[in-house]
């Protein structure tokens, strides 16, 4: 009976262990939060896609030169709650993207806001990142 | 392998399914709810192996009663995960994490098939012994073992470490 409890604890400690951070959407293990930035270019091509969509942005940097991102965002089912469809999409429109830069790759980014030229704005978001107030109510 | 591999994502019903809002999330979710049952079952024979569950029942009583079980969730749980792959082949072919899960998969099989080609054919002799023969005990426990590696990397996968 002691070893059963004993066991039982100790599984209980190995599970409680586990770091959510670094759980599936690893949002900490990829992505830095202390890097919030603003995308403003021209979208090349979007992968509507499972588990975890990808935005393609032309932007340019300070000094002029074309940068191609990459910027992660969540799964259809969780952006078309919000109401964007793949449909917004047109390849070689403007919009703007508010995320966070990734930990070694300097041109991915982890997008949170998806901000179209019409002025209509999404969440784009995957879960497991910062609690920023990016997610609508 | 990977013309293979583009084709196999470019076909018609793989895109419909990588895209589709409610039809992958689903495919996931029976993929895991197939594997836990499975899982759940295969857990409660190894017990009785190495001798920490159902230690007075007959091995064969346990083997009976659960290997159909065991066998109507492993197809499911097989065929949802070649689903899976076929939605997005060249995201896995060389994720370690993915060819990990499979040479474990591979092992646990392959425990399993010794253990009924070989050591339960003779079962006769230890099959109401608490405690069973060696083999009988090994096999139980390299199944906990190998069974468990392959969840763990199988749930690592999206964490794709080592790219």
């Amino acid at each position: 009976m002691r070893t059963h409890i004993f066991l039982m604890l100790l599984v209980a400690g190995a599970l409680c262990s586990v770091q959510p951070a670094q759980a599936h959407h690893a949002f900490a293990a990829e992505y830095d939060v202390t890097k919030p930035l603003t995308l403003n270019g021209i979208i090349t091509k979007v992968d509507w896609e499972n588990p975890h969509s990808w935005i393609y942005m032309d932007v340019k940097d300070p000094k002029g030169a074309v940068k191609h991102w990459t910027i992660e965002t969540a799964a259809p089912s969780q952006m078309s709650r919000y109401g964007l469809k793949k449909a917004d999409f047109v390849e070689g429109m403007t919009a703007t993207v508010k995320g966070y830069q990734g930990k070694k790759d300097p041109v991915l980014a982890n997008g949170r806001t998806l901000i179209l030229k019409d002025g209509r704005s999404f969440y784009i978001g995957s879960v497991g990142g910062p609690n920023d107030g990016a997610m609508p109510h | 392998m990977v013309p293979t591999f583009t084709w196999l994502e470019g076909l018609a019903w793989t895109t419909a399914l990588r895209e589709s809002p409610y039809g992958y999330p689903l495919l996931e979710t029976a993929h895991v709810a197939c594997i836990v049952v499975f899982a759940g079952l295969v857990i409660m024979m190894d017990l009785r192996l190495v001798g920490l569950a159902f230690t007075q029942a007959p091995v064969a009583h346990i083997q009976r009663r659960l290997f159909a079980w065991q066998m109507a969730t492993f197809v499911p749980s097989t065929a949802t995960g070649i689903l899976l792959f076929c939605v997005d082949p060249l995201r896995y072919y060389r994720n370690v994490l993915f060819l990990a899960k499979l040479a474990f998969l591979a092992l646990a099989g392959l425990n399993a098939l010794v253990f009924h080609l070989k050591t339960y054919r003779r079962a006769e002799g230890w099959d109401e012994d608490p405690q069973v023969i060696a083999m009988g005990r090994l096999a139980g426990a390299a199944s906990l073992l190998l069974w468990s590696l392959t969840i763990v990397s199988g749930r690592l996968i999206p964490n794709n470490w080592f790219k």
